[in-house]
């Protein structure tokens, strides 16, 4: 029974591991990762750990996919061309990689001589809510902690990256959170594209840092 | 030979789950449509059977009856695969709830449990099961090839990541009460001291957030933009006819019972029922049957709830939905995780 729920599971896992490779739409092989990530959800509860795979579930098949679809779905991708004069050489490099993969396996199967499949009574409650909490944050603090610096890491770039200017003279200063005002509101003298990035939240603040005196009045334009 | 029969007894208990949700799911849409129409002095669907009970099954017949229009321009297989997602990822969560205690059939020694299934991590489970529905609405809303329908599946997505976070957050309060992820020991937590020891008492914060979060995930009133009918025709499933339609339409109507089972079991005491051990005694026949109907009937103040609202209350502005996502029910959330671990802390023997 559990191997046959293993071999179904296995199998749904690699035929969507091709079908995410070798589909040509992009949402067929976002599709395609999801049905990977459930089917993988499906063996770590075959291997008692049922709370790996809800978060399997929730983390990488409820949050992560759900942003690739999305931004799928936002830039309209069309289905990929072949592109083969430009990826000539990754062909190569990949048939140099799969073959040292196809060794590694070759190798642990001769490697490992007794081999058989594990019932998964023989721990029950490593995989259990109430073992992970403790062990969290006792035993395994430190990375846990360090995880934590990580993800805030990118966090931070994230916003520094969403909040940057895009196209800057060569002598700006860049502040995280700056804004990028048109010169043009604040000095009258300044030609319209002129773009200078301060830090300030409106047109007052940025006149006074620059150092022009008179305001642009905006109603005498029209 | 004994594991067949536990698969088929865990099969028949399924079918069972899931034909009597359905039944409910049917008479809530009518029920709906009958208090909106009180609501708004008329009188709603009245004439099929007697005050309109037999409507549900008429609507059925007429779902199905009805042409299927498939759009030419549409990316076919998406197109089918994605109301079966929202169906399916709907129906999945029914497996965990306690629909009520153990009833022993009288006279024999046969008891029936009356949950699907126990495990560790239930209240993970409907969790995940419930975001992967996201995919249904998403990839309707794209494959439709409709900027109506595009605009609402865009809207629905964002909209339900951003507020399954405050709703994962608003059970943590109950889940670092109990100390377990299992719904059943969650409800049988809650019994004693004649019902005031259900967990919206401890957790009133938490309980508002909850129902807020949840009617959000579902799409309702007020916060129905993904098919908001005077912006977007009608959302994600303008393009979406007959039996299909149909699907979406059920897949909403069971989400609504699902958060609304979820509010009982975890914050209304799941199927406890104030002095019913005092007069019946526990594991006697009676006892499990008061317990069952009472379960229904939270369920059904829930749902009823969901129709009043509805009924009352105009749409939120997109801006506005997000705001209040993230700006208000999320650092609440967090806020209220912060008062229940203090207080668990100082007071650990409550």
């Amino acid at each position: 029974m559990l191997a046959l729920l293993f071999i179904l599971f296995g199998a749904l896992a690699i035929g969507c591991a091709l079908a995410v490779v070798a589909q040509r739409n992009p949402l067929y092989s976002a599709i395609s990762l999801i049905g990977v990530f459930i089917s993988l959800a499906c063996l770590y509860v075959m291997l008692a750990a049922p709370f790996i795979a809800a978060v399997q579930v929730i983390v990488y098949a409820g949050a992560i996919m759900v942003l690739v679809v999305f931004v799928i779905m936002l830039l309209n991708v069309e289905q990929e061309e072949r592109r083969r004069t430009r990826l000539r050489f990754l062909v190569p490099t990949a048939v140099v990689l799969a073959a040292i993969l196809i060794a590694e396996v070759a190798f642990m199967l001769v490697s490992v001589q007794d081999f058989r499949v594990i019932p998964s009574e023989g721990a029950p409650d490593i995989g259990v809510t109430h073992s992970i909490g403790p062990a969290l944050f006792t035993h395994y603090l430190l990375p846990f902690e360090i995880t934590s610096i990580l993800l805030l890491m990118a966090i931070v770039g994230a916003m520094t990256l969403a909040r940057r200017a895009r196209l800057l003279p060569p002598n700006a200063r860049v502040v995280p959170g700056a804004q990028q005002l048109p010169l043009s509101i604040v000095d009258p003298n300044a030609a319209p594209d002129d773009l200078r990035v301060v830090e300030a939240d409106t047109a007052d603040e940025a006149a006074r840092i620059l150092g022009i005196k008179g305001l642009r009045n905006q109603s005498r334009q029209d | 030979m004994d594991t067949a029969i536990d698969i088929a007894l865990k099969f028949a208990a399924i079918t069972v789950a899931f034909v009597v949700v359905l039944l409910i799911v049917a008479y809530t849409v009518l029920a709906e449509r009958r208090i909106l129409g009180f609501i708004q002095g008329r009188l709603g669907p009245n004439r099929v059977g007697y005050g309109g009970m037999l409507q549900p099954f008429a609507d059925l017949l007429k779902f199905i009856l009805k042409e299927d229009i498939v759009p030419d321009k549409s990316t076919r297989f998406v197109y089918f695969l994605a109301p079966v997602i929202a169906t399916m990822a709907a129906l999945m969560t029914m497996i965990v709830y306690p629909f009520g205690p153990e009833i022993r059939i009288p006279f024999t020694s046969i008891t029936i449990p009356l949950v699907v299934a126990r495990f560790d991590v239930a209240l993970l489970y409907v969790l995940g099961v419930t975001s992967i529905g996201v995919y249904g609405i998403a990839l309707a809303g794209w494959s439709s090839n409709n900027k109506y329908s595009l605009m609402g599946g865009l809207r629905s997505a964002a909209q339900m990541i951003s507020y399954e976070l405050a709703l994962g957050l608003s059970l943590i309060g109950v889940i670092m009460l109990a100390g377990t992820l299992e719904l059943g020991r969650i409800v049988e937590l809650q019994s004693g001291w004649h019902g005031f020891r259900w967990f919206i008492f401890f957790q009133p914060l938490g309980f508002l957030i909850y129902l807020t979060a949840a009617i959000a995930e579902t799409n309702r009133v007020p916060f129905d933009l993904p098919e908001a009918e005077t912006e977007l025709v009608a959302g994600f499933h303008t393009e979406y006819s007959a039996m299909k339609f149909a699907l979406f339409f059920l897949a909403e109507y069971i989400n609504m019972f699902t958060v609304s089972m979820l509010a009982t079991t975890l914050f209304l005491g799941g199927w406890n029922v104030p002095f019913a051990e005092d007069i019946f005694g526990r594991g006697t026949f009676l006892f499990g049957l008061v317990s069952a109907i009472g379960f229904l009937l939270k369920v059904i103040f829930f749902l009823f709830l969901y129709i009043w609202l509805r009924g009352t209350l105009p749409r939120f502005r997109f801006d506005q939905l997000m705001n209040f996502g993230w700006k208000i029910l999320l650092p609440l959330a967090l806020f209220s995780i912060f008062i229940t671990a203090t207080l668990i802390f100082l007071f650990p023997n409550l």
